[in-house]
């Protein structure tokens, strides 16, 4: 009886565990961040989601951010593609997007009415043709940030609100003997960002928008070469061997106090908080791009929130969005808020007094921001950017001109403008 | 007889399908590819026929990446060939003892042994334009006219890439060249000593005559390899500045991978076997000769 027993019960617990096993789906998960804290971060994310869903199992796969630009591209074109992966919105996902690669997650969206709890200003970037098809993960913009004390060394007493007051405080600022501004652009999507808001404030708003579309931007209005000569402006007061350093070097040398002032995202300021000396954090102040008397809106913050997507070719849709929810919800918010001091698209996500105060006011430009100007990189084809970019860096290094730079936008914009 | 043949060929076949499939089948695969506007995230592709090869022979990019790669391989070939045969002439010689000839020869081989990406990551600090050795050598000796950001000078970054592969493989051709000399008559020394002959008369008319062969494989080895290249670039420049360090493989990498043009990028490579085919029939050929 007892042999019986124990036979019966040895059947039915092989053919439970064989069931759960068969059960289990694994849902490949791939990220750029292959550094500390962010790995933890997303460590934390997988353990906590594989406990409250143990029917699913997350492989993570991480790339570094300019690698990963290049493998993402690779491994969609196979059978090994991610179930979910980072991306930037903008024309960076919108090529997948036409090329059938991402999940259109409206519907996942709508059931369950998630689709609501986000704010709507930060899910906009992911919709292509009306539809959804990505999360965000972080709010970003592009703000200045200055140090306070160097300014008021230089008898500066509120950051400029327009271009001629940045110019004037430039020239207060050199006289002190530095070079105002850090800046380092060895990689291009550097000055990416300068030139989206000079474009953005030199262009009309209609005639930019058309513009970032490949098929029919031609990048002929006279504002694009007004926005470079504004950047151009600025280039004495740059750091020397702009094009020869990182963005991370010059951030150091804003932070030894060798440098006035830096245009940074506002997910960098966390991390000068955790990089800089201590008590850096209360010497510093922001303020965004100043305002032009060009004819685009002068309003607008550069900037687009990071997110992730679900791959078309993904066998388990329903698990690889549900893990994208919550990687993107607000449990796992509030955790991404604590352990990296980034907002994630979450209405609501916590009361002003929980977090640094200059955490909170720049988060809440962005949320304030009527809209938001895509980072140029990420917004441009391939083929203008490869282009856009070399030009860039040229006129940072002052071998050549504004209009020489649009003119060979233009070219290349032509010759994408044919395969549409 | 005859079916002793047929049946050794069945022992031929794996290795030839082996070949067939992962080597002869990707080439032409790349070459059709080559006639296709495709990216590597799609399966669409629109057929262009030879558009590709045309807009590369207009592209100066390709022949700034051209360029490039025959300037890596004459610098590679007068350094790394013709240095260190001139190194292993010496340390094989009479001019150092053999314990010190022994150390050297160690010394000189290590970095060719070092990843690239770590003798890449070091030379990368040795340039840097702020706490490089190389700008703090120049102030420390009075020369800080001559400082500059030797990576992103367009004067001066792809000799500067150029120089970090001849620090790093002259040991290994010169390796191979201390086993060729090592490898002739003593009894040719020992007559030339006789007959009056100094050190100099013995490299001319023994040692270099008599390695002929190992220095020609040498300088084909160099070159094929000066138009194979794509690590060091890409992780020192990435083709900047302003495209001026582009070779061949960076240049098919770039177009491929990050500008979406696959088939492109596959008319670059094309390119890139035809070049690297043509060097290797010389090489068969000097191999015949010698």
């Amino acid at each position: 009886m007892n042999r019986k027993f124990i036979s019966l019960l040895l059947i039915f617990a092989f053919v439970f565990s064989a069931l759960a096993f068969a059960e289990t789906v694994t849902i490949k998960f791939l990220h750029r961040w292959t550094q500390e804290p962010d790995r933890s971060f997303f460590e934390e994310v997988v353990k906590e989601f594989e406990k409250q869903n143990p029917n699913v199992k997350v492989e993570v796969q991480t790339v570094a951010n300019d690698p990963f630009k290049e493998k993402i591209k690779v491994i969609l074109g196979t059978k090994d593609a991610p179930d979910v992966f980072f991306s930037w919105p903008g024309e960076f996902t919108n090529r997948f997007i036409r090329a059938g690669n991402i999940l259109d997650i409206t519907s996942y969206m709508l059931k369950d009415g998630s689709m609501f709890d986000y704010v709507g200003s930060q899910l906009i970037p992911f919709i292509y043709d009306g539809a959804l098809y990505g999360l965000p993960y972080r709010l970003d913009g592009k703000v200045f940030v200055y140090n306070k004390e160097i300014f008021k060394e230089a008898g500066i007493d509120h950051p400029p609100a327009t271009i001629g007051e940045f110019m004037d405080d430039l020239e207060k600022l050199a006289a002190l003997g530095m070079a105002p501004i850090a800046f380092g652009n060895i990689r291009p999507w550097a000055v990416s960002h300068y030139i989206a808001a000079v474009n953005q404030k030199s262009v009309p708003e209609d005639i930019w928008e058309i513009d970032v579309d490949p098929a029919v931007g031609t990048w002929s209005d006279p504002g694009y070469v007004e926005a470079l000569k504004i950047y151009s402006d600025l280039i004495p007061y740059f750091n020397d061997y702009t094009n020869a350093i990182s963005h991370d070097d010059a951030r150091a040398g804003f932070m030894q106090g060798q440098h006035a002032m830096m245009y940074v995202e506002i997910v960098e300021i966390p991390e000068i908080e955790r990089e800089g000396p201590e008590g850096f954090l209360d010497k510093i102040g922001v303020f965004p791009f100043p305002a032009t008397d060009g004819p685009g809106n002068q309003s607008y913050l550069v900037g687009y929130p990071e997110g992730f997507v679900v791959s078309s070719n993904t066998k388990h849709p329903e698990e690889a969005v549900a893990f994208l929810k919550f990687l993107t919800g607000r449990e796992m918010g509030r955790l991404e808020l604590e352990m990296l001091g980034w907002f994630n698209g979450i209405k609501n996500l916590v009361s002003p007094e929980e977090v640094k105060p200059i955490i909170y006011e720049t988060t809440q430009l962005i949320l304030d921001s009527n809209k938001m100007v895509n980072w140029l990189d990420s917004s441009l084809h391939a083929k203008i950017w490869s282009v856009y970019s070399v030009e860039l860096q040229k006129l940072t290094d002052q071998i050549t001109t504004p209009a020489k730079v649009m003119e060979e936008v233009q070219k290349i914009a032509s010759e994408v403008r044919k395969e549409f | 007889m005859k079916s002793k043949a047929n049946f050794n060929i069945l022992f031929v076949i794996p290795a030839l399908l082996i070949v067939l499939v992962f080597m002869y089948f990707p080439i032409l695969m790349n070459f059709f590819n080559s006639l296709y506007r495709m990216t590597s995230y799609s399966n669409a592709r629109t057929f262009v026929g030879f558009q590709h090869y045309a807009k590369i022979s207009s592209d100066p990019i390709f022949y700034t990446a051209l360029k490039n790669n025959a300037l890596y391989a004459i610098f590679s070939v007068v350094f790394q060939v013709g240095f260190g045969m001139l190194l292993a002439i010496l340390l094989e010689g009479k001019f150092v003892g053999r314990k010190i000839g022994t150390f050297f020869r160690n010394v000189l081989f290590i970095p060719s042994i070092i990843s690239i990406p770590a003798v890449a990551l070091l030379w990368y600090f040795i340039y840097h334009p702020r706490i490089g050795l190389l700008n703090g050598i120049l102030a420390s000796i009075g020369l800080d006219s001559l400082k500059t950001a030797w990576l992103a000078n367009p004067n001066t970054a792809i000799y500067s890439v150029i120089m970090m592969s001849q620090w790093q493989y002259t040991g290994y051709i010169m390796v191979l060249l201390v086993v060729a000399i090592q490898k002739i008559p003593r009894e040719l020394y020992e007559s030339a000593e006789i007959d009056g002959a100094n050190e100099f008369r013995k490299a001319i008319h023994i040692t270099i005559p008599s390695i002929r062969s190992m220095i020609s494989v040498c300088t084909i080895i160099t070159v094929i390899g000066s138009f194979k290249l794509f690590s060091e670039i890409y992780i020192m420049t990435g083709g900047g500045p302003y495209n001026t360090t582009q070779v061949l493989g960076t240049y098919m990498y770039r177009s491929a991978f990050l500008f979406d043009e696959m088939g492109y990028g596959s008319a670059v490579a094309v390119i890139i076997f035809v070049i690297t085919f043509g060097l290797s029939l010389v090489q068969l050929k000097s191999f015949k000769s010698t």
